[in-house]
């Protein structure tokens, strides 16, 4: 147990020392800033590119424009920066070599898989808070509408389909050459998930309805209860990635 | 006891034989140097041991325990300096063996003693430098620190001594010596002067077997050729003294005599008691007043048995 703790503290220490956990953080926070901006910006940008010859009138932005910015932000930008990142998290210590000198002193290789998922999950979490809490507080300087009460409840389907992500990645290096097979079987496996998206029935129990309804959730306007299984099927996927991610490094030539 | 059990091991890669029903005793307390030459495979013995690469047959035991390729838990009292130790860039060297400190379980009090111990040993002690700016040499010796650091039973050393200027491998070669009777040490190597040092076993790998097992003294006693080398100066008469010495072949004292001209030498071989031909031998030089200036009894290097046994 205590073991994970140390190798967590070496994950932030790599992260921090090798930029990428500073990139994040900039990254979310710009994000974060960006979403209220965006929102109310845009109307007086389609104004000014098509002049008076618009002959709709542009409805004033609330705060729903706002979060559907944050919504759109996170996975276009935020969870594809992490993906990036950290798509060699596993294949980089197995090819460098990095791991042998720990695991030949009884460093076990689950130890290295829980805590590199530990310490993912972690700073997803922090760098979307991050985003959240700076959208949250512009938010609500800005807009002074109650369009949108579920806030917490909104984006708390988001943070699992993060998780789900970590773990795929995770998965996904721990079975890959280097962090391009990663990135490549990562973002086959959201495309699948895309794709099943197709069907209706699934859609309840899709992973990827957490990053596309949250609107919805953050208005009422759907009852978070319906995709309950869209939730436990993200969570135990995430348990089953971690499971064969061990699976695999114990039998894995370092 | 010993402490690595290697029994009928085999290894292929594909198509490529590297071992063939290898047995290895590695006896538990002592220095095990284990040599043969390059592609002889000895880096891959060494990573079977520590489950890092799988057999194709046979099985290995570390401390009574069988490994398993893969996670295994042998790996509790082994330390391991791989050929090229491969460490997190951007951490110093200290950063790093409080690392390893931490993850074997020494208390906080003991790992900060260890780590300065251990660093002043390998001579890198307030370096605060990222391990990205280290040379080759650096991290042969912080590969040598974080192997010892946690005092394992068994310590697995690979060429160690390659990449190390005549100093450090002096050093080094020192170092290892100090920890006699505090761990076993297996190291490989093909400097056969190494092993000779420090080691007091040694095993000869060669086309997949260990083709010679044993202590040095034991090796040397095998190997051992009974032969005297004699040095005259300018003036003696060789002529008298090659008579002299083809009548001690008629006599069956000793067996062949080779002269080698330029050094005014004369190498004799026997296969009866030293001190019984030894004496003989000058007696009858003192007989025809022919004094060498030096007589000596001939000691095999682990050189020249090492190249007899792999012929
Ligand atoms: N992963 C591998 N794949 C294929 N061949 C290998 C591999 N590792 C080692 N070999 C081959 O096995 C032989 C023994 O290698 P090695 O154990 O490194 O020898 P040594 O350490 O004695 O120099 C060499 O011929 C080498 O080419
Ligand atoms: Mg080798």
């Amino acid at each position: 147990m205590k073991n994970i703790y140390y190798f967590s503290k070496k994950e932030f220490l790599e992260s921090w020392r090798t930029s990428r956990l500073l990139i994040l953080m900039i990254i979310f926070l710009i994000l974060g800033i960006m979403n209220p901006l965006i929102a109310i910006l845009t109307p007086d940008i389609i104004q000014m590119s098509f002049g008076d010859s618009l002959p709709v009138n542009i409805p004033e932005p609330t705060s729903l424009d706002s979060w559907g910015q944050f919504y759109q932000n996170m996975t276009q930008m935020g969870l594809i920066v992490i993906t990036l990142l950290f798509s060699g998290t596993m294949s980089g210590e197995v090819s460098k070599g990095t791991l042998i000198n720990l695991v030949t002193k009884g460093l076990k290789r689950s130890t290295v898989v829980i805590s590199k998922s530990i310490y993912l999950i972690l700073q997803w979490s922090f760098c979307m808070l991050l985003a959240f809490f700076v959208t949250w507080a512009y938010t609500l300087y800005y807009f002074t509408d109650d369009n949108s009460p579920h806030v917490f409840l909104a984006v708390f389907p988001l943070w699992i389909f993060g998780i789900l992500l970590i773990t795929t990645i995770l998965l996904t290096s721990t079975v890959s050459k280097n962090s391009y097979e990663g990135l490549l079987l990562t973002g086959g496996f959201v495309v699948l998930l895309f794709v099943m998206n197709i069907f209706d029935k699934f859609e309840r129990y899709n992973p990827i309805t957490l990053t596309s309804e949250n609107i919805n959730f953050l208005q009422g306007a759907s009852n978070i209860g319906n995709y309950m299984p869209a939730m436990l099927i993200s969570f135990f996927l995430s348990l089953l990635f971690i499971y064969l991610s061990i699976v695999i490094l114990n039998k894995k030539k370092l | 006891m010993n402490i690595i059990e290697v029994k009928n091991v085999s290894k292929s890669f594909g198509s490529k034989q590297v071992l063939d029903g290898l047995h290895l005793g590695v006896p538990k307390g002592s220095i095990f140097g284990f040599v043969g030459g390059n592609g002889a495979g000895k880096t891959t013995t060494m990573k079977l041991i520590l489950g890092l690469e799988e057999t194709t047959k046979g099985d290995i035991f570390v401390g009574g325990e069988k490994v398993t390729f893969g996670n295994t838990k042998t790996n509790r009292i082994t330390g391991y300096l791989p050929d090229v130790p491969e460490f997190y860039p951007y951490m110093s060297a200290e950063e790093y063996l409080t690392f390893c400190g931490e993850f074997t379980g020494l208390k906080k009090a003991e790992r900060k003693q260890r780590i300065k111990e251990t660093l002043t040993l390998v001579g890198l002690e307030g370096n605060k430098k990222r391990i990205k700016g280290f040379s080759r040499g650096m991290k042969q010796r912080l590969g040598i620190a974080q192997a010892m650091l946690n005092n394992p039973e068994l310590l697995i050393c690979d060429e160690p001594t390659s990449a190390l200027d005549p100093e450090g491998r002096n050093e080094f070669l020192e170092l290892l010596a100090s920890l006699k009777g505090k761990m076993t040490i297996l190291f490989s190597t093909h400097i056969l002067g190494d092993v000779e040092r420090i080691c007091d076993y040694v095993g000869i790998l060669d086309e997949g077997k260990l083709k010679v097992s044993s202590s040095i003294e034991a090796l040397k006693q095998t190997y051992a050729k009974s032969q005297i080398e004699l040095s005259f100066d300018e003036a003696a008469d060789f002529s008298i003294l090659i008579a002299e010495l083809n009548a001690l072949i008629e006599q069956e004292i000793i067996t062949e005599v080779e002269k080698i001209n330029e050094q005014n030498q004369v190498i004799i071989s026997y296969n009866k008691d030293y001190t019984d031909v030894a004496g003989v031998l000058l007696e009858s030089l003192i007989a025809k007043k022919i004094m060498p200036v030096s007589l000596r009894k001939m000691n095999p290097s682990l050189e020249s048995i090492f190249l007899e046994v792999i012929r």
